[in-house]
């Protein structure tokens, strides 16, 4: 087994994300180079310019709010100026721009406008990095799991973020339908299964047909802004006020590095609150006293009821939204065989209890909450490279994330093929015009759940004309939808008496152009940002560092003479030493990354240089 | 605390316009409201080098007169004016760490690194510049009687502290320096000069905290128990620091996540290693 090529599976969460992989026949979570198992999603150019990614973006994010990226998914393959984009920049603290076309979200990062795909894949790329180090060889082949609602975009755009980070992306499987896979691993069983994953920044509840190892979305629902941030928050808010309330007013919010501080404690206090029924908070030194007095301290016990008490409402609207979405399918929760509990946040024994308490039965908990989307990933990983035993094998269908239809009079969408249709699939309507002596139609291909079309995703439009004349109502207009097993749509419409007819292939975009996304995958993934310099770029860093090296060299002479004076410098000049080489490596190898990275070298050994020299220029005393 | 600032302030004015006893006497005063005032004690000293006759002060050591520097060195044969000479030349000089010992040397291991001189300058054509003993020596010549003693031009605020900064960074104190270059700078953010200065003095300063650092991709920890950490003075800058030194993240990732400028940053990870607050 260990002969094979490697192969993983990925979990791109909103707020996480985990890399799994099939060792030995065993699911197991691959830990991240600093030894966790969880990534968090978050992509950041620190205020001295380095790139951030996982942990330590995270661990700056309040501080440099502007310059870190979270939470890219909810805008991935998103189109701009749609409601969901709208909501994210209501709420997000860094820049959202329209792309070139005017379609898709990019983001101002650092001076830099970057796709969010490309963001999406810098993430992958660390992931994938922490794959190459735990199996010592390159890694290639992965499967992405997305959330089931995702449509053709985004999930189209979610398989270029891969490829932007060097993995061939086998297949986009839904979560849901990934921990439900890990749930049934090895197992034969057959009964109507709630994923109830409550992650970060979003909770989704999905009800799956599972019946001879085929896996079956059958209705999803959820929140999108509903998540273990919104606990966190209502934590720090609690500590807010209770610090102001002890220390004449302070408000921690006004100090971004207490706010910090404050997040990451109130997010360890949480999770400390799954195992026990107290913790202490304690922040030694976290705000500013004033003027002439010293830093204050948080000291502050929490326990487990009042965390309960904090959070009950955001408990009470994840088991609304799960009672939703069991009505709109139908499903009574006395029909539900299994809940599965994914996500961090139902680690939390409040939220299990509320569980237990709506569906009349213990929730699965025999996996972690956190890892078994990416496990159930890896295990499809194994599936697709290495066939399994006769009698095991694993059948995922792939469904339609969303209803496709087309635009209708009145601005209204008709559903053509519904949701959660297993594809390949056919289906045909009868339309009719309605004008007098109408004699071609506008036919606009659309997905999405609104009843609005305009509230749905465009995919395409086409017109067919050549409409035998006719009174209204009276011409038949047959529009078929087929999809074939790779996805592609192809639509077509036909006048039923003359035959005429028009038809339109409807394949996911991403927002990215080919060109634009062969570019990016011309430059290799490390050091994405400063790689994308143009040659105009390059020639006016180069000249800058040029001229800086000349300016070193003209002060060697004093510095030389300012040695003879003091020990402080010639360590300085060593380390000099090897930055000048560097510069000179990097400019042969026109190497725009390695010269960014040391030009703040560069330039502090000139200025350490320029006040060397001044102290031999300037006697001293006078 | 805020008086002997003041009294700071006012010494390094008289001292820049000539008036050296009167400064002095106010970094005396300074000294007396506050023994452990480093940088009054640092001022006094300066006077005192720079005015032998004056000494001995209450309250200082004596210290012997600076001694005139000796003619630079010609550089060495080979490669002059390169850095790789330079190189080779402190390398010859000596490893900048001793052995057993992880930092770099710096200007605090052994006091200013470049000690103060009094020189007597001779005019260009030749002959001795009186208004230089006058200054050096308080020694006033016999002027005709009526005439009025020559005025100076008052300087402003802005002109004495640069000259101070220029004065106190040749004597290596890149901190006094700075912290007068950051006045100017809030009166005129515009001023070339000092901005000039400020980069010198901040690139110098970086330099010697970060030799404090070893590696910076060393991974520090902290050196004593969690609830001691109560017990130390610090900020809130350097308690939010300390907070990020959890055993993962080395100096480098510490420069990124602090979100300080480099310059501040590098001095509180030195100051909390020179307490044996972390260790690397």
């Amino acid at each position: 087994m260990s002969d094979l090529e490697p192969v993983i599976g990925i979990d791109l969460g909103t707020t996480n994300s985990v890399v799994a992989t099939v060792r030995d026949g065993v699911p197991r979570v691959i830990p991240n180079r600093s030894g966790q198992l969880l990534t968090p999603s978050i992509v950041a150019v620190a205020k001295n310019g380095k790139k951030l990614v996982g942990t330590l973006a995270k661990r700056q994010a309040i501080t440099n709010a502007e310059n870190t990226v979270f939470a890219a998914k909810r805008l991935i393959g998103r189109r701009w100026g749609s409601k969901e984009v709208e909501d994210a920049r209501r709420v997000l603290p860094y820049t959202l721009v329209a792309g070139p076309e005017g379609h898709d979200v990019r983001v101002a990062l650092a001076g830099r406008t970057l796709s969010v795909s490309e963001l999406s894949a810098t993430v992958l790329a660390e992931l994938k990095a922490d794959a190459e180090a735990w199996f010592g060889r390159p890694v290639r082949k992965a499967v992405v799991t997305v959330p089931a609602y995702f449509n053709d975009g985004q999930r189209q755009a979610t398989k270029d973020a891969g490829k932007i980070a060097g993995l061939e992306v086998l297949r986009i499987i839904n979560e849901p339908t990934s921990a439900a896979l890990a749930y049934g691993f090895g197992k034969q069983i057959e009964k109507k299964v709630v994923v109830f994953d409550l992650g970060g920044g979003t909770f989704d509840v999905s009800i799956l047909d599972i019946g001879k190892s085929v896996y079956d979305v059958v209705a999803v629902g959820g929140d999108t802004y509903l998540g273990g941030e919104d606990f966190d928050r209502r934590v720090m808010d609690w500590l807010t006020f209770a610090f102001a309330k002890e220390n004449g007013g302070v408000d921690l919010r006004q100090d971004k590095m207490a706010l910090q501080r404050l997040k990451d404690a109130a997010e360890k206090a949480k999770c400390e609150l799954s195992n026990g029924g107290a913790t202490s908070i304690h922040l030694p030194f976290l705000v500013s006293g004033g003027e002439g007095k010293g830093a204050l301290h948080l000291d502050k016990q929490l326990t487990r009821e009042k965390l309960e008490e904090l959070t009950k409402d955001l408990v009470d609207r994840c088991i609304a939204v799960a009672e939703k979405t069991l009505k709109d399918a139908g499903v009574r929760p006395a029909q539900v065989g299994e809940v599965i509990l994914v996500g961090g946040m139902t680690r939390m024994p409040r939220v299990q209890k509320a569980v237990k308490d709506f569906f009349g039965k213990e929730p699965h908990r025999g996996v972690h909450p956190e890892e078994v989307v990416a496990l159930g990933a890896a295990i499809q990983a194994q599936a697709l490279t290495a066939p399994a035993p006769k009698g095991e094998e694993v059948l995922l269908l792939d469904v339609t994330p969303q209803n496709l239809g087309i635009m209708v009079v009145g601005g209204y969408f008709q559903t053509v093929i519904p949701k959660s249709t297993t594809v390949p699939t056919s289906q045909t309507h009868l339309f009719t015009t309605v004008q007098e002596s109408q004699t071609s139609v506008r036919i606009a291909v659309l997905q999405g759940e609104s009843e609005r079309a305009v509230e749905n995703e465009l995919l395409g439009e086409f017109i067919l004309d050549g409409i035998r004349p006719a009174r209204r109502g009276e011409v038949s207009i047959e529009v078929t939808f087929e999809i074939s097993a790779d996805g592609i749509v192809g639509v077509s419409a036909r006048d039923v008496d003359t035959g005429q007819q028009q038809s339109i292939t409807v394949t996911a975009t991403s927002g990215l152009t080919e060109d634009e996304l062969k570019r990016i995958l011309d430059e290799q993934l490390d050091d994405l940002l400063e790689k994308k310099a143009s040659a105009g770029e390059w020639e006016e860093r180069r000249d800058r560092v040029l001229a800086i090296v000349a300016e070193i060299e003209a002060l060697v002479p004093a510095v030389h003479a300012a040695l003879e004076r003091t020990k402080f410098g010639k360590d300085a000049v060593q380390k000099a030493e090897g930055v000048l080489a560097r510069v000179q490596a990097a400019i042969d190898a026109r190497d725009a990354a390695a010269l960014a990275r040391e030009e703040e070298q560069l330039d502090r050994t000139l200025q350490l240089f320029k006040g060397l020299a001044a102290q031999t220029r300037q006697p001293a005393g006078k | 605390m805020a008086a002997v600032a003041e009294l700071i302030d006012r010494g390094i004015k008289l001292y820049m316009a000539g008036r050296i006893r009167e400064a002095r006497e106010t970094f005396q005063r300074a000294v007396d409201a506050d023994p452990s005032n480093a940088k009054a004690r640092s001022y006094l000293l300066h006077i005192r080098e720079a005015m032998p006759a004056l000494t001995p002060f209450p309250g200082l050591p004596a210290v012997q007169p600076a001694a005139m520097q000796p003619p630079a060195s010609p550089a060495p044969a080979g490669a002059p004016g390169s850095v790789a000479a330079l190189a080779a030349a402190a390398e010859a000089a000596g490893p900048a760490d001793g052995p057993g010992d992880d930092f770099a040397p710096s200007p605090w291991d052994d006091g200013p690194a470049s000690p103060a001189t009094s020189t007597i300058e001779l005019e260009p054509s030749g002959g001795l510049d009186l208004e230089a003993v006058a200054d050096k020596s308080d020694l006033r010549s016999l002027v005709p009687e009526g005439a009025p003693p020559p005025v100076p031009a008052p300087k402003s605020d802005v002109d004495v502290w640069l000259a101070a900064a220029k004065e106190l960074f040749a004597l290596g104190d890149f901190t006094g320096s700075l912290e007068l270059i950051e006045k100017i700078l809030q009166l005129d953010p515009d001023h070339g000069e000092a901005r000039d200065y400020l980069r010198q003095n901040e690139a110098t300063l970086v330099s010697m905290y970060e030799s404090k650092l070893a590696p910076l991709t060393r991974i520090p920890r902290l050196a004593i128990k969690p609830e001691e950490v109560m017990w130390l003075n610090l900020d809130h800058r350097a308690g939010f620091l300390l907070a990020q030194i959890d055993g993962t993240v080395d100096y480098e990732s510490l420069f990124a996540l602090s979100g300080l400028p480099r310059l501040d940053t590098a001095r509180i990870l030195a100051n909390l290693i020179a307490d044996g607050v972390i260790r690397s």
